[in-house]
């Protein structure tokens, strides 16, 4: 039988070949759900985080890639739903607001006008309703440093490209179906380029690479392009 | 005191065993694509077995050894000179000062991995001196070795003459029999597709990368989109795009998924995704998952035998 209320997680376990799981969630994607998401990632860091490899969480899924040679499937997968059958507080993680400037002048935004088009809107109307929302981050992954972002207005849902492109400079922000990221380093991509971020999103430098984790908040504030390259100097210099 | 790249090869990277733990930051573990054949190389020159090494990838490079140390190279076997003279995989080989050592015609398989004595003079980043090659970070340079780059390490004492046991000689015919195991989505492709992707015979295309390996085969076909749910991916996974042809995904790739899996590769296995180049051909076939753990123990009794 599967309960669901604030505290009981209703979910599946399923196999991802030999040396992991995953566990799939009953429920639509949300902020309740990533903070719950959270919450387990920890409980599963703390009590067999010694056996696994990576703790990996997504919209709807964490995937737990543990050690074959330390212990078996059956074993991990026994003390994996024994920590699953507890009740579960979601996370009460205060969210950082993270705010991200992006120039939309065209000479980064390559793809703008097509997304205007597409969205039959007006250039600037994409500019503001991208940058009239603030974002949840529910989880980092595809490439280093990058946000999966919720909360991106249906105004500018538009499908990815057919052919993606095969350079997207670092930094770059875009769209693709109904989600809204930036290209932490330089990448392919199918996503429409709509501009670029002077600030560095990705930084093997440093202990925490990564800009934000799940549950902060990202606001795009939309700067010109001197500032954009005013800041660009900066974070260059500050990188040194 | 260095080894200097006179040619650095296609693509000649600093590899240790990469850095797990990251996949949450998006971080991909990076790391020696071939990890028995690493493991063999630094056990030859007396190191810890995770020490960094340098991978080789289909044309090697040409070094001169700025100090004397000892070396060996394990993996993928090129026609290797010494000074002009041949020497061998899966064995110790010490280099005085100026010496020369020179990858020429690659025989079998793809990657080989270099250990050498002494301590590599970099950092590690972020636990790991392996290079993330899509990423561009890693403790050289932050990318692969260039011509004439000088990769620093400190001066020891040379290591004793070690030799692999011949059974070691390990053939990369260029045809492999893959075993998998059930992965996400395994269940959602029809009956059809599954016994298409286990019946047939794959080519491992040119796309073939530290990042993911296409394959070309009979389509698999899709009659309706599978339901998704992106979620962790790991390496050796199989996905299946809408054109019916699977991707391996590699030690460089993306950390959550796009396309649904039919199967992942089992762990014993996964060294070999090292060896594959285009036109090698791929067949797949499933076991269980204590067969798969068997088989994993069973690859790492059989290294440790080679290595004592």
């Amino acid at each position: 039988m599967k309960i669901t209320d604030n505290h009981r997680l209703s979910y599946s376990v399923v196999d991802n070949g030999d040396t992991a799981l995953t566990i799939i969630f009953d429920e639509p994607c949300s902020e309740a759900l990533t903070r719950k998401i959270v919450t387990v990632q920890q409980l599963i860091k703390n009590s067999i985080g010694s056996n696994c490899f990576d703790i990996i969480p997504a919209y709807q899924s964490i995937t737990l890639i543990f050690d074959l040679l330390k212990t078996s499937k059956n074993e991990f997968k026994d003390e994996l739903l024994k920590i699953l059958e507890q009740p579960i507080e979601p996370s009460s993680y205060l969210s950082k607001l993270i705010e991200i400037p992006v120039c939309y002048d065209s000479e980064y935004a390559l793809d703008l006008a097509e997304l205007a088009n597409y969205c039959n809107i007006s250039e600037q109307q994409v500019i503001t309703a991208h940058t009239s929302k603030i974002y949840l981050v529910h989880m980092l992954g595809f490439l280093p440093g990058f946000l999966y972002l919720g909360g991106l207005s249906s105004q500018l849902y538009c499908p990815r490209k057919n052919t993606p492109a095969t350079r997207i400079p670092a930094g770059s922000v875009a769209i693709g179906g109904d989600q809204t990221g930036i290209y932490p380093v330089e990448s392919p991509g199918g996503w429409h380029i709509i501009g670029r971020t002077p600030l560095p999103m990705f930084d093997s430098t440093k202990n925490n690479p990564a800009i934000a984790s799940p549950l902060d908040e990202i606001k795009f504030i939309a700067i010109g392009q001197s500032e954009f390259l005013e800041l660009q100097k900066q974070y260059k210099e500050a990188n040194r | 005191m260095s080894m200097h790249f006179i040619k650095a090869g296609l693509q000649t990277s600093l590899q240790d065993l990469g850095r797990p733990g990251l996949m949450h930051l998006g971080i991909s573990k990076s790391g020696a694509m071939d990890s028995n054949a690493m493991k063999s190389a630094n056990w030859l020159v007396d190191k810890p077995l995770d020490s960094a090494v340098i991978e080789v990838a289909l044309i090697g490079p040409k070094i001169r050894f700025e100090q004397p140390m000892s070396i060996a190279v394990s993996g993928a076997s090129f026609e290797l000179y010494l000074n002009g003279y041949l020497v061998f995989n899966d064995e110790t080989i010490q280099v005085k000062m100026d010496d020369i050592l020179e990858f020429d015609r690659l025989q079998q398989g793809v990657r080989a991995y270099i250990a050498f004595s002494g301590e590599l003079q970099s950092k590690p980043i972020l636990g790991s001196y392996s290079t993330h090659l899509t990423a561009k970070f890693g403790s050289f340079n932050n990318r692969q070795f260039n011509d004439n780059d000088h990769l620093k390490i400190s001066s020891t004492p040379p290591s004793p003459h070690k030799k692999m046991l011949a059974k070691n000689d390990v053939i990369y015919s260029g045809k492999y029999l893959l075993r998998c195991t059930r992965s996400v989505e395994s269940d959602q492709f029809s009956q059809e597709q599954t016994e298409q992707f286990y019946a047939q015979r794959f080519q491992v295309t040119p796309e073939c990368n530290r990042m993911g390996i296409k394959l070309s085969g009979k389509s698999l076909e899709f009659e309706k989109t599978l339901e998704m749910t992106s979620c962790g991916l790991t390496q050796g996974s199989i996905q299946v795009p809408p054109n019916g042809q699977p991707i391996i995904s590699s030690v460089d790739g993306q950390t959550i998924g796009g396309y649904p899996r039919i199967a992942n590769i089992i762990s014993a296995d996964l060294p070999l995704l090292g060896q594959l180049k285009a036109g090698d051909q791929l067949n797949f076939t499933l076991v269980t998952q204590s067969n798969a753990e068997k088989m994993l123990a069973e690859v790492e009794v059989f290294r440790k035998s080679l290595t004592s």
